[in-house]
């Protein structure tokens, strides 16, 4: 399970996240949306140290980090219990897709070549890219990378998932793929933070809506109490704009 | 009959020169090895912004670009052995060190690293950082250290794209290695002199010695590209 407790962001004297507390039980999936500049990625990237918070508490898996405090072992210790996808998918240019997924494996957690390289495939089946093994990310298409992107968070077989606007930079034919490969993923029970503008996708995969506006939760709730009955005006203006440009 | 030219004595000429080709070739490759680790060391210096060792860099470098290679060479031939000599009587140290029995061609070897590192510097610090964030971001996503995450993600995209630069540095400094004779290496260049000197055929031997020069960076000039394209495999967008 992850708690994130009064977590804030500063940059210089901009106040970014202003105290989110944010509770997940294991196995839950919870997407977090709102308009661009809300602090949604932002606070994506304080779980994983991507960005130092200012201050609060980050707890994964009963690992309770905080921020103001925090040594090399304790950033080291969130980052190996989450495993991050991203926007612009930011596969190793210089490694072949059975290496991206590799490498946290050998380098990281240490195992045999052997064995990494098995556990690997076995991963790149399950995103269906087994027939890839050999490519470089440049000979890829983006659905394609975004899968190994997938692939190479789940190899380490993190507590939490954390997917920052995962099809944002694709194009619209080659989301569906990536949004069926993370249903997938979800369908094993895997703890999962989506940071994503696909309303839809996000209503029907999620356990739980939060809704972020300047740094701060608006609301949260079902994605059924949100999407047909949410309680802020904010909330119901963003989701009807939004959808009506679905 | 007036000859231009000496031929036989510009043939004959060439397996003395070329004899001398290790010398070359050895403080070309040795100072490009030793300064790789200087340029590295001290990009990475400027990159983290360290204190103090930031500051002794960009001197470092403003030195060596400001200042001829000629008077560099003089400064390591003729400083070391007096920085040591004066370390030896006033505190005792390095007493194994014997100064007259350093070989010339370690002086040169020096010097051709202090040089070629401070121009390196600049290059891979550029082109470190001309490696996408995002590929810094993804390694420290997944828990790799530091030093893991510069040996086998950064540094093997930021050498392919700083290949072209460094191989021209490389073949610039296989060109000046040709100064080395002023403090008594025998190079090719100097034994071009040497023999010139002997049979009073100056034109002959500087063409000969000229020609060496010149195959041997068409040669590199070849390695280069072979192996820019190895370091660059992965940016192919074809499968194969």
């Amino acid at each position: 399970m992850i708690k994130l407790e009064n977590i804030h962001k500063y940059y210089d004297s901009h106040h970014v996240l202003k105290g989110i507390n944010i509770s997940v039980a294991k196995g839950e999936v919870v997407s977090i949306l709102g308009p661009s500049g809300s602090g949604k990625s932002t606070l994506l990237r304080c779980i994983n140290f991507l960005e130092q918070p200012t201050s609060g508490i980050v707890e994964i898996g009963g690992k309770r980090v905080d921020v103001e405090s925090a040594g090399k072992s304790d950033i080291f210790a969130l980052r190996t219990s989450t495993g991050m996808v991203f926007q612009q998918y930011n596969l190793f240019k210089n490694l072949t897709v059975l290496q991206n997924v590799m490498i946290g494996l050998t380098s990281v957690k240490q195992l045999k070549k052997d064995e990494a390289k098995k556990k690997s495939m076995e991963i790149l089946e399950r995103v269906g890219l087994s027939d890839k093994l050999s490519h470089y990310p440049a000979q890829l298409s983006g659905g394609q990378q975004q899968r190994v992107g997938i692939a190479r968070a789940l190899a380490l077989n993190p507590e939490v998932l954390l997917f920052d606007e995962p099809t944002s930079s694709l194009d619209p034919e080659l989301v569906d793929e990536v949004l069926a490969t993370i249903r997938a993923v979800a369908d094993t029970g895997k703890t999962m933070f989506i940071v994503t503008h696909e309303l839809n996708f996000a209503r029907e995969i999620s356990d739980r809506i939060i809704f972020m506006e300047d740094g701060v939760i608006i609301e949260e709730g079902t994605p059924e109490q949100l999407f047909t009955d949410p309680k802020m005006e904010r909330t119901k203006q963003f989701l009807s704009k939004a959808t009506r440009n679905n | 009959m007036e000859n231009l030219l000496d031929i036989h004595f510009l043939i004959e000429s060439f397996p003395a020169i070329v004899s001398r080709l290790p010398i070359t070739i050895g403080i070309a490759v040795g100072s490009l090895i030793l300064s790789l680790f200087i340029g590295v060391f001290t990009a990475l210096i400027k990159i983290y912004k360290v204190p103090v060792l930031s500051v002794i860099t960009s001197i470092y470098v403003s030195f060596i670009r400001g200042t001829p290679l000629l008077v560099q060479i003089y400064l390591v031939f003729y400083g070391i052995p007096k920085i040591i000599y004066y370390l030896q009587i006033e505190y005792g140290w390095l007493q194994s060190a014997d100064v007259n029995s350093i070989a010339p061609e370690v002086y040169a070897l020096l010097a051709f690293s202090i040089n070629l590192g401070a121009y390196l510097s600049e290059t891979i610090r550029s082109a470190i950082e001309s490696v996408d964030r995002g590929q810094f971001e993804a390694a420290k996503a997944i828990g790799m250290k530091p030093t893991q995450m510069m040996l086998q993600i950064i540094f093997p995209q930021a050498l392919a794209v700083a290949i072209p630069n460094l191989g021209n540095m490389f073949i610039s400094t296989i060109k000046d290695t040709s100064l080395v004779f002023i403090i008594g290496v025998v190079d090719i260049m100097g034994q071009a002199k040497i023999l010139g000197s002997r049979g009073l055929a100056f034109f002959e031997v500087y063409i000969a010695v000229s020609i060496v020069y010149w195959i041997l960076c068409i040669a590199v000039e070849r390695l280069l590209v072979k192996l820019e394209k190895r370091a660059r495999r992965y940016e192919r967008g074809i499968a194969s």
